[in-house]
């Protein structure tokens, strides 16, 4: 601008403009800190090209129960030792071929041979020593350790190149599961700093990352399994589901994850079951709680088939239980809470006669945007309750705020009851995972417990094979009859949207792990 | 000149650094992060290393004492999400922000220029009434409904521009015909309102009894008086953008520095959050300061140089010269035109 | 027809004498606001419309408020228009079988309570800050002008998160985000104004006289000002609306159950292809309501001009024949200059 002299300053706009113009055309179209990737329409054919939800955070391996970065790395880029298969729920052989233990504290595991590295480097005992003690016994605060391990450290001994000897701190029927959460990287990797971009031993491996763009990885020639259809892939994000839904309609993407049918997306959206539960929690600590006839009536007054029909197009299924079936402790004989309004009036009716205070205010705590259609699921909760006579607030809060409703402490100077709608999604396949938190006196999201369920619990946590499904089992009858600290909604379905060029069959895991080798072009 | 630019700077230093406070007190009055980043089962021992991994277990005035000391070495602290640095996380997003900014400006300001001229040749006239209302309206649709509907009309119907994301040129398109609307709309009303002032002045008047064409009337004269408004919406409105265009890079997956705020305060990222503040505070401050310089271009009455020394030991009397003050002192035109400031910063 | 329209008339395009006369006797009658607000067409009908918006926040939730809140999950999404459905439905359902006029009538509210709360607060604020630091000048004057920097550059989102964090949400929070983000806009304008009036004469006189500063403020420079910054404000209560339908659609604005016309675009979005009506019927109350304010603020920006003024106080019969007057003598002007 200060090279516009006084003779040239009646136009100076003119000058300016087209000077800043200057700069866009010399950038030449294209984004500051992007370079043509591939992609877009014209991508060829030997690409996959998936649109998530959202950037991973990172890619670091021991980070992998995060869905943003599994539905990345898991069985993609890393592979684990032992691996559930998420239709039968059986664990299968990956990097581990056999496991063992004869007293369910110390396990033995056989390691596969001729299995290389991205980097070219063989795997042996060396690496899964080095990725179980970087994830669980390390000072890196992995994810995946507080999820699945707890405090407790695992000790680790190598038997030879390709046998390990795993030990927990106390008896644990279900380690090689755990195990499963663990994706293997070299033992080179560092344990003092967390890394953005793994090497793994998965039929792709990470070519380049541009920030807040894409991700694309490529095949991995020396792949110890089958080669994947696609040579490449290609992975972008958008947080609009409308906008994910119009890539695949558009031809611009082949599988795009976390659809909802108002996406208007027609045949090429795929729904499936995905192991989501919602359900609503009651804290019994404050009135009209208190008194578990309320607590019964919620239950009554939710018409549970008439919300999964209306406004989930009767995909999803109305649920007895905090884990949809596939899990380990699941019931499909514990019936859904019947829908009897006139039986939760007469419920209120009766705690108000006793004394309960049923008129106190209910503060239902919802966050906003977790699932598709939540504010609308809230509202009419919020409506059936107040047809049975109580006092229902709507708090809508975003996830951090929220997240202080749902794990402990809880607030306790609330203006009212606390009702939680939570969310429980169950990866790992067994109901251990869900009620040791959510059911136990003491559990980080359970607002209250009983003796004698945290002794049913106790001993099913202990139990293995056939006993272990029905001690389970009690446990959620248990919950249902004499706690009902839970008003059960649905067990939740997903949707993928899964162009018509490629062939793609999505389970119960798909949101948290989209293995890209499982991905045909289509006939 | 340069004592002016001097004086500017250090005048603007000040205000960046409660702007950093105020960003790093009131970021950490939004909770603690731990629970986003943690398990939801993790144990007071994991909450107690996460804190402490992150700082957050200091006395916030330490916190930020060893956050201004980090400024000093360029090092703007670490991503709790990403683990990246978090000055390099927010310069790499940036120029994506400024490049859509500019592209929307650079084509809002001439739209507004062909059509606010056309309405100001007649007053009221249809033409008028028209290029009215149609900027009205631009100016008050929802930025997020416009996109959604661009994607759908022109992406998925017409299929003639990709839906989203930044590969190749045509991607260009939805995200700055979307965010084109406002400035479009607000540079219409400002531009016109100062050319018809500037019209029914007596200089034009004789201009066109000289026999001077229309259209010189018009380039020459009229345009260079609606300049300075013009001049001051634009900027405003650029500051706006500039701020990050939220709503569209979030929809279009624009890697832009408004995605990477709005992420990262959702996320109590702290560190990025500050420093994608403190970048487009600089920004912000440098857009304000060329501001005034293209005042002092267009009019050099104001021009603060060097030798008008004397004027300004005058002007002393009533007050300081430096920064946007020189504003009052410009041909503003319509008095309005300085107020017309619409500042997308939401 | 523009809010920016200000320019006083050049004295020689004044009306011919004979009109000139009849002007001069009505505008000695004093020709009402009422009578100078029917001259323009545009400006009656933005009133009306603007009277019936506000009728409808007063007292649409009293009489619809059932209506917006009753579901009905076996009415969900029923197309607009339909006389079949009854009048409460003649905008249509929602995705939950309520009725779309019922939630627009009470969003109505919602909205204007958050809306011109927010635009008053900052207005009020603002101005009165800007004026007295545009009195002042000075460090006072630089000082102010720093602090305004800061609020622009400031990322309001992040108030927005903390408002919420920390209180509990409600519309009276949002009013206090965008009260705060926009005091800058007012605080420069009405700065400038006021700077510039400080140096003028009739206000020199009345500092020579020993008035007292605030005063002089009061008394000369707020009237001058106040105009400029109405219209200002109008030109903000449309601003105001978007930002709100902004926060809502990041989800950190108004929230459920609570319902303004921002949040029911933002949250009708997602059935943009199947149920058009949901999200582009609350959008036309919002683009209407801001043209209609708009226009509004444009006769005002007039009629409160002692240079303009007349132009509204001529009938539409003066003006037509004022025009054409005008269009004749530029022809001879410029046939004349051309003469030469």
């Amino acid at each position: 601008m200060l090279l516009v002299t006084p003779r040239s300053r009646r136009i100076p706009l003119a000058l300016a403009a087209s000077a800043l113009l200057g700069t866009t055309a010399l950038s030449g179209c294209s984004v500051a800190n992007s370079e043509d990737a591939a992609g877009g329409s014209s991508a060829p054919s030997d690409t996959l090209r998936v649109v998530l939800q959202q950037e991973p955070p990172t890619l670091e391996a021991c980070e992998s129960n995060l869905t943003s970065t599994g539905v990345v790395i898991r069985s993609t880029i890393t592979e684990p030792l032992v691996e559930r298969n998420p239709t039968s729920g059986e664990l299968e052989p990956k990097l581990a071929t056999q496991w063992s233990s004869k007293d369910d504290q110390t396990w033995t595991l056989k390691l596969r041979e001729g299995v290389k590295f991205h980097d070219g480097s063989d795997f042996n005992a060396d690496d899964a020593i080095a990725t179980i003690d970087r994830a669980v016994n390390s000072k890196l605060g992995c994810n995946v350790e507080g999820y699945v391990f707890g405090d407790d450290d695992l000790k680790l001994k190598k038997v030879d190149d390709y046998t390990i000897e795993v030990t927990a701190a106390k008896k644990d029927p279900i380690l090689p599961l755990r195990l499963s959460f663990l994706e293997v990287v070299p033992k080179e990797t560092s344990t003092t700093e967390k890394v953005r971009e793994p090497i793994g031993t998965g039929p792709y491996q990470i070519e380049d990352w541009q920030a807040g763009q894409s991700i694309n990885v490529a095949a991995f020639a020396d792949y110890w399994g089958e080669a994947p259809a696609y040579s490449k892939a290609n992975y972008q994000w958008r947080s609009e589901g409308s906008v994910r839904a119009a890539m695949i309609t558009s031809g611009e993407a082949d599988i795009a994850t976390g659809l909802s049918p108002e996406d208007n997306i027609g045949d090429l959206g795929v729904s499936y079951p995905n192991n989501e539960t919602v359900a609503l929690r009651m804290h019994a600590d404050t009135a009209p709680f208190d008194d578990i006839r309320i607590r019964r009536a919620v239950n009554y007054a939710i018409d549970k088939e008439s919300i999964v029909a209306s406004l989930y197009a009767g995909r999803d299924k109305a649920a007895a239980q905090l884990v949809p079936s596939g899990v380990v402790g699941h019931s499909d004989d514990l019936p859904v809470w019947e829908f009897n309004l006139d039986k939760a009036k007469e419920l209120v009716a009766e705690a108000k006669a006793d004394g309960t205070d049923v008129s106190a205010p209910i503060n239902l705590v919802v966050r906003t945007a977790q699932f598709p259609k939540i504010q609308e699921l809230a509202q009419v909760i919020q409506e059936q309750l107040t047809q049975a006579g109580l006092t229902v607030n709507l708090k809508m809060l975003e996830t951090s705020q929220h997240l202080t409703y749902q794990v402990r402490p809880f607030p306790t100077k609330d203006d009212g009851a606390i009702m939680l709608m939570t969310q429980h999604g169950n990866q790992a396949g067994d109901a251990a995972f869900t009620v040791d938190q959510y059911m136990t006196s003491k559990g980080a999201q359970s607002a209250f417990g009983t003796p004698e369920l945290d002794e049913l619990i106790a001993q099913a946590d202990a139990a293995s094979g056939d006993d272990r499904q029905a001690a389970f089992e009690k446990v959620f009858k248990y919950q249902n009859d004499e706690v009902v600290q839970f008003a059960h909604i649905a067990h939740q379905t997903g949707m993928l949207g899964i162009s018509s060029s490629v062939a793609y069959e999505p389970n119960s895991s798909s949101g948290d792990e989209l293995r890209l080798a499982e991905v045909t072009a289509a006939k | 000149m340069l004592t002016y630019l001097r004086k500017r700077i250090i005048a603007s230093a000040l205000p960046l650094v409660v702007v950093i406070v105020g960003v790093f007190a009131l970021a950490r009055m939004t909770g603690n992060p731990a629970a986003l980043y943690l398990p939801l089962n993790a144990t007071d021992t994991m909450r107690a290393e996460f804190a402490a991994r992150n700082g957050l277990d200091q006395p916030i005035w330490v916190q930020m004492a060893q956050y201004f000391g980090g400024i000093f070495r360029f090092d703007f602290g670490t991503s709790m999400r990403t683990g990246q640095d978090a000055a390099q996380m927010a310069l790499r997003a940036f120029p994506a922000t400024l490049q859509l900014a500019a592209t929307t400006m650079i084509i809002a300001i001439i739209l507004a220029l062909i059509v606010g001229s056309a309405a100001a040749m007649k007053p009221n006239g249809i033409l008028d009434r028209c290029s009215s209302f149609i900027s009205m309206t631009a100016a008050s649709i929802p930025d997020f409904w416009l996109a959604i509907v661009g994607i759908w009309v022109f992406a998925i119907t017409l299929g003639v521009v990709p839906t989203s994301g930044v590969v190749g040129a045509a991607a260009w398109f939805l995200p700055v015909a979307t965010l084109v609307m406002r400035p479009f709309g607000t540079l219409v009303q400002v531009i016109r309102g100062a050319m018809v002032s500037a019209l029914s002045e007596p200089y034009i008047k004789l201009a066109r009894s000289k026999g001077a064409t229309e259209y010189r009337v018009i380039a020459q004269h009229a345009l260079r008086n609606a300049a300075a408004p013009g001049l001051t919406v634009a900027g405003d409105l650029t500051v706006g953008l500039v701020n990050g265009a939220v709503v569209v890079e979030t929809i279009f997956g624009w890697p832009g520095i408004g995605k990477l705020m709005i992420d990262s305060i959702l996320q109590r990222d702290f560190a990025v959050l500050q420093a994608c503040v403190l970048l487009t505070a600089v920004a912000i401050f440098v857009l304000n300061i060329l501001i005034d310089l293209g005042y002092a271009l267009l009019d050099p009455r104001v021009r603060p140089s060097a030798g008008a020394r004397q004027r300004r030991k005058a002007r002393a009397a009533q007050g300081p010269t430096h920064g946007s003050e020189n504003r009052t002192l410009a041909p503003v035109g319509p008095a309005l035109s300085t107020s017309e400031s619409s500042r997308g910063n939401h | 027809m523009s809010a920016l329209e200000m320019a006083p008339p050049a004295k020689d395009e004044r009306p011919e004498p004979k009109n000139r006369r009849k002007a001069k006797t009505q505008s000695e009658s004093r020709v009402s606001m009422f009578t100078m607000l029917l001259r323009d067409r545009f400006a009656t009908v933005a009133a009306i419309f603007l009277s019936l918006v506000v009728l409808t926040a007063i007292f649409g939730p009293a009489l619809m408020g059932e209506h917006a809140t009753a579901q009905n999950l076996m009415f969900m999404n029923k197309a607009p228009f339909d006389p079949a459905n009854g009048w409460l439905y003649i905008l249509g359902s929602d995705s939950l079988g309520r009725s779309v006029l019922a939630r627009i009538v009470v969003a109505t509210q919602t909205t204007l309570l958050v809306a011109v709360p927010a635009v008053l607060v900052a207005l009020l604020l603002g101005s009165l800050w800007g004026v007295w630091a545009g009195y002042h000048r000075g460090r006072r004057e630089a000082i102010s002008m720093r602090i305004a920097d800061i609020i622009m550059s400031f990322p309001s989102l992040l108030l927005a998160v903390v408002v919420l964090f920390v209180f509990s949400p409600s519309a009276a929070n949002i009013v206090l985000i965008l009260a705060i983000t926009r005091i800058p806009i007012y605080l420069r304008t009405a700065r400038a104004e006021s700077a510039e009036l400080q140096s003028r004469t009739f206000v020199d006189a009345a500092r020579t006289f020993g008035t007292n500063p605030n005063a002089i403020i009061v008394r000369h420079v707020i009237p001058v000002v106040t105009p400029t910054l109405l219209t200002l404000a109008t030109l903000e209560f449309c601003f105001v609306m978007l930002a709100e339908s902004s926060l809502s659609f990041l989800g950190i604005g108004i929230q459920p159950p609570d319902v303004s016309w921002g949040l029911l675009v933002a949250q009708g979005r997602q059935y943009l292809q199947t149920a058009w009506w949901l999200s582009i019927l609350p959008g036309l109350a919002i683009v209407l309501t801001a043209v209609a304010a708009n226009v509004l603020a444009a006769w005002m920006r007039i009629a409160t001009d002692p240079a303009q003024r007349w132009r509204l106080e001529l009938d539409r019969k003066s003006t037509k024949a004022f025009e054409k007057a005008t269009r004749q003598a530029a022809k001879m002007q410029t046939k004349k200059g051309n003469d030469k």
